[in-house]
């Protein structure tokens, strides 16, 4: 074998398993050797005998000794994750692809408009942020979700909430009686920001129904192109850009993305399907 | 350039084989493809295509990447010989490049060595290419088209001329000139031996259909995502994904994996962006759900997205999929539509 081998996993120990919704869990894993990412990267995740899918982590980037990840049961392999309990051990690969650029965001207001599971890997982007807070002028955190249950993480929205330079809104499609806070989609939590959009960066994840209307009312709202951050979804296979699964026009999103600014790929036919 | 009685030809490859493993256009079941030979007098001389493409030969249909148990991860070991490459036409010759291109250029990423796929590179990296020129063109084939010929002596080893009871070979690389210096019984070829290759690449391209010219195909077909043009073009395609099989450049796979828990292997098996499944996601949600999408996904990647990132169409003009298609779809011309397509 020459060289490195791109295909082969590093093991990490599963050490507990969290049910966040009916259909989400957190995964808690120890790598067998410290495991350095970016936010915004993702993994290629084995499941010995099953296969792998990608996700994003949603731990911060600053620790390497330790990773969780939340997945949502969809597919095959996600749901034979379901049924896994601690002490098993699984493969990863990684990380691939490009992370959110968080130099560009100093010194201004970040938008952080999330969705569904989308605020999974969202969680990764705000515990990096946050461990060096000060570093930004403000962030405008804006999530969805369809109903009050399909929130996760439900203690870490009050520790997100006192942050000083947090400002937490969220938005559910139906409430129910319990419910104070907005109702609505999560594009009218933008309405409610006091920001100057032309200054600010803004970062958007979720279904792509909703990353779509996001993004544009965003741009209405002044936010330069450049400054509108994209988390780009797609069936990624190899993470190399080699397998053609993730392939975007001339992008393959696993390798190119799967963090694009609106400009990079605004000429690229259909980004939103 | 010297000369190699075909009737002597077993005592060349033998000679090969002392050093690689020969693998040559021979009969797989009812088809033709490349496989490892043991003795020459398995290569089939005058087939122009084989059924299937040489891109296995490097790149197989299904592969081990490694296997996992007990003791953890084992990658196999190649224990082979290094790949040498007898009967290759220059369309298959070209299209080896293309997938190197893929399988080992790091294409303007920072960690270069992170996309280097060291299954493909091993083999090779190491190989030796014999690239023969093409005597008898198909009515099938449109190599010209691409600004390549019959008679090209690029990307090779050695180039290889079939001339009546005679093989000659001219050494290409440094490699290749070596490797020939290194036989010693070839005999030189003459000026007279020189003189048949020039009729036999007249003759060659004689044969070649007229040719179209594509230098407008990739700004072209850049404009044309939006038009309705690809209903009409993927109106007969029923998505088979026989063209993305026999093709010998198209590269897209799969990585999967076999076996039960605690034991198994992971695969890397050839896949098709004809197939529904190929990207959609977990969520249910597919960017590419319908055909038409796929078509046109596929011929935008060969005469433009590839073009964009690595300065050449994926396409070799090697005419397998026209050969293939049941619902006869012709990549010629579906090319030619695409010229000629007027904008709305």
């Amino acid at each position: 074998m020459q060289g490195k081998n791109i295909y082969k996993p590093l093991l990490f120990k599963l050490n507990k398993v969290e049910t966040e919704s009916p259909l989400i869990k957190t995964f808690f894993m120890t790598p067998e050797i410290p495991f350095d990412f970016k936010t915004g990267q993702f993994v290629e995740v084995t499941v010995d005998g099953v296969g792998e899918a990608p996700y994003t982590p949603s731990s911060s980037a600053w620790v390497k000794d330790k990773m969780e990840i939340t997945i949502m049961k969809a597919g095959y392999v996600t749901q034979k994750m379901h049924e896994l309990k601690g002490g098993k051990v699984l493969g990863i690969r990684g990380p691939f692809g490009r992370g959110y650029p968080l130099e560009k965001f100093h010194g201004k207001d970040v938008i952080i408009l999330g969705g569904g599971v989308g605020i999974a890997p969202l969680r990764c982007l705000l515990l990096t942020m946050l461990q060096e807070e000060d570093k930004f002028k403000k962030i405008h955190i804006c999530f969805g979700a369809k109903t009050p249950s399909d929130f996760i993480y439900k203690d870490w929205f009050k520790d997100l909430a006192a942050h000083k330079r947090v400002e937490l809104l969220r938005t559910v499609d139906k409430a129910d009686g319990d419910w104070k806070e907005t109702e609505g989609v999560v594009t009218v939590l933008l309405d409610k920001l006091q920001v100057d959009f032309k200054e600010a960066v803004a970062v958007v994840c979720g279904p792509p129904i909703m990353m779509k209307f996001g993004t544009l009312r965003l741009l209405e709202l002044g936010v330069q192109e450049e400054n509108v951050y994209l988390s780009m979804e797609k069936n990624m296979s190899c993470g190399l850009g080699k397998c053609g699964h993730c392939a975007m026009g001339d992008y393959f999103v696993c390798k190119d993305g799967p963090v694009f600014t609106y400009n990079e790929i605004k000429n690229h036919p259909n980004i939103w399907m | 350039m010297v000369k190699i009685k075909k009737t002597r030809l077993k005592d060349f490859i033998d000679f090969v084989q002392q050093e690689y493993d020969v693998f040559a256009p021979t009969e797989v079941g009812k088809k033709t493809a490349f496989k490892k030979i043991d003795s020459a007098f398995e290569i089939i001389h005058d087939i122009v295509n084989t059924d299937r493409s040489p891109k296995e030969v490097f790149f197989p249909q299904s592969e081990v990447l490694f296997e996992y148990g007990k003791d953890g991860l084992k990658t196999p070991e190649r224990k082979e010989k290094p790949i040498a490459v007898w009967g290759l036409r220059h369309c298959d010759t070209s299209s080896l490049t293309m997938l190197n291109k893929v399988f080992s250029d790091a294409h303007q990423m920072p960690d270069k060595d992170m996309f280097k796929d060291p299954y493909w590179k091993e083999k090779y990296d190491n190989s030796l290419i014999f690239n023969q020129a093409c005597n008898t063109p198909l009515s099938t084939c449109f190599c010209h088209w691409f600004g390549r010929g019959p008679f090209d002596k690029t990307s090779s080893d050695i180039f290889v001329v079939d001339v009546d009871d005679v093989f000659l070979l001219e050494g290409i690389s440094e490699k290749g000139k070596a490797f020939l210096a290194k036989y010693e019984k070839a005999e030189q070829a003459t000026k007279e031996d020189e003189a048949k290759i020039t009729e036999l690449k007249r003759k060659a391209e004689s044969f070649l259909a007229e040719k179209t010219d594509i230098s407008e195909l990739f700004e072209k077909i850049g404009k044309l995502w939006d038009e309705p043009i690809w209903e009409e073009i993927s109106g007969k395609c029923v998505n088979c994904g026989a063209c993305t099989f026999v093709c010998s450049t198209c590269h897209c796979f799969d990585v999967s994996d076999e076996g039960k828990k605690g034991k198994g292997k992971r695969i890397r098996l050839w896949d098709s962006c004809m197939f529904q499944l190929f990207t959609k996601e977990a969520s249910g949600h597919n960017p590419r759900g319908i055909s038409t999408q796929r078509v046109r996904q596929r011929f935008m990647h060969k005469y433009n997205y590839f073009m964009d990132n690595y300065g050449v169409h994926l396409c070799t003009g090697c005419g397998r999929c026209v050969q293939v298609c049941p619902v006869n779809l012709d990549v010629r011309e579906l090319i030619k539509k695409v010229l000629d397509y007027k904008i709305s």
